[in-house]
């Protein structure tokens, strides 16, 4: 999760001084037009004049497209924020519905939980304020009814739907789908 | 897309826990600017003009966002509706608010005073400094105090008893309307204060920079 959070992060950086270098950009465009109409009143024909309101018009539609670039940057910025949130929420999805298939207890589904989120024995025993043996024969009943060898196998159980497909070769990091 | 009108609760349609960079960064240079002309440096001075502009390059960069901004930054997000405004402070005294995916129909009225107000605080102060560029102000000044009064003829060169009598109307619109921004700012400032308590709701951060992260 902190990869996907950093890239929202520098997303968020990138939205931030997107807008204040449209500010800037926007403080220059609104000076220069400012001259330009004062050329224009003292000698609309010199060729002063006429490549400033050129390079004025440029930077009008800098401005422009600049907001329109930082509109697209913020709307992708909401999007990948609700993918996260989605995917999140699926995911707790898919552990809920497979708890309830397993037709784990409440303390199992909790214990389980808390395995899955990467607490050994001793730290789930401190959360729930339980002894280390009832937490342990908690997850070894959870293994059995998952028909799962152990916490590794447990946890590549949700980990195998995310990735969707089987692994083609022995190697996992060859598959850059992840 | 979110419909500004719906009448849901505070999951389906509420303000944004923060507005975006735009809307942010140009709602505080206007207030700083504002404040900054109205108390601290003196009408007609390099500084007051160039700020002036300033404003009015921040102003011209919302509306160009009303426009392409995202979608609770549009215009059409929170038309104005002087109605709706008032249903919605009948509500505000009753305590039960109606949530809006952007400004609300009061803060909407209240945003389109402001902009109406530095719209014409700007034009009025362009018409009295004759639509100079603050480097034209600063041109002229130096002019003047190395001796060349020529920058104040070329002011006052030509100019008719009407241009005369409409740079004087300019000004008196400049003056009042500026004092009428200032009596808007703190209407604004009491709004967001009985908003934020009748939505419990800190609407503040949603103009700095956002809830606390959890």
């Amino acid at each position: 999760m902190t990869s996907a959070r950093d890239i929202l992060q520098s997303g968020r950086r990138q939205m931030a001084a997107l807008s204040i270098f449209l500010v800037i950009q926007t403080l220059g465009t609104v000076f220069f037009v400012g001259d330009v109409i004062a050329d224009l009143r003292e000698d609309p024909a010199s060729a002063h004049f006429i490549f400033e309101a050129i390079v004025t018009a440029a930077l009008v539609l800098g401005v422009i497209f600049g907001a329109f670039a930082l509109r697209r940057t913020i709307e992708l910025l909401r999007a990948q924020d609700q993918a996260l949130a989605v995917a999140r929420g699926a995911l707790s999805d898919v552990i809920e519905a497979q708890f309830q298939a397993w037709a784990l207890t409440p303390a199992e589904r909790d214990v389980g939980l808390l395995a899955l989120k990467g607490l050994d024995v001793a730290e789930i025993a401190e959360l729930r304020g339980a002894a280390q043996g009832t937490v342990r024969a908690q997850l070894t009943r959870i293994y059995s009814k998952a028909g799962v060898s152990g916490r590794a196998q447990f946890a590549a159980y949700f980990v195998e739907d995310l990735l969707g497909e089987a692994i083609p070769s022995a190697s996992p990091a060859a598959n850059p789908a992840a | 897309m979110a419909t500004p009108r719906t009448e849901a609760g505070p999951a389906a349609a509420s303000p944004p826990a923060l507005w975006d960079p735009v809307v942010r960064l140009t709602h505080w240079g206007i207030a700083a600017a504002v404040l900054l002309n109205a108390a601290l440096d003196e009408g007609g001075s390099l500084l007051h003009v160039a700020v002036g502009w300033i404003v009015m390059a921040l102003l011209l960069l919302r509306m160009v966002w009303g426009v392409l901004g995202p979608d609770e930054a549009r215009f059409a997000a929170f038309p104005p509706n002087p109605l709706a405004a008032l249903r919605h402070l009948r509500q505000l005294v009753s305590g039960r608010v109606r949530h809006y995916s952007s400004h609300n129909p009061a803060g909407a009225l209240m945003a389109y005073a402001f902009w109406a107000a530095l719209a014409t605080v700007t034009v009025s102060g362009l018409v009295m400094t004759g639509g100079a560029t603050p480097m034209q102000v600063a041109a002229d000044k130096a002019a003047v105090a190395s001796g060349d009064w020529s920058a104040l003829i070329r002011d006052s060169e030509g100019e008719s008893d009407r241009d005369d009598a409409f740079g004087e109307a300019a000004e008196e619109v400049h003056e009042v309307v500026a004092n009428l921004l200032l009596i808007l700012a703190a209407l604004h400032v009491a709004g967001v204060a009985l908003e934020s308590r009748a939505m419990r709701r800190n609407l503040v951060a949603a103009m700095l920079t956002g809830p606390r992260q959890k």
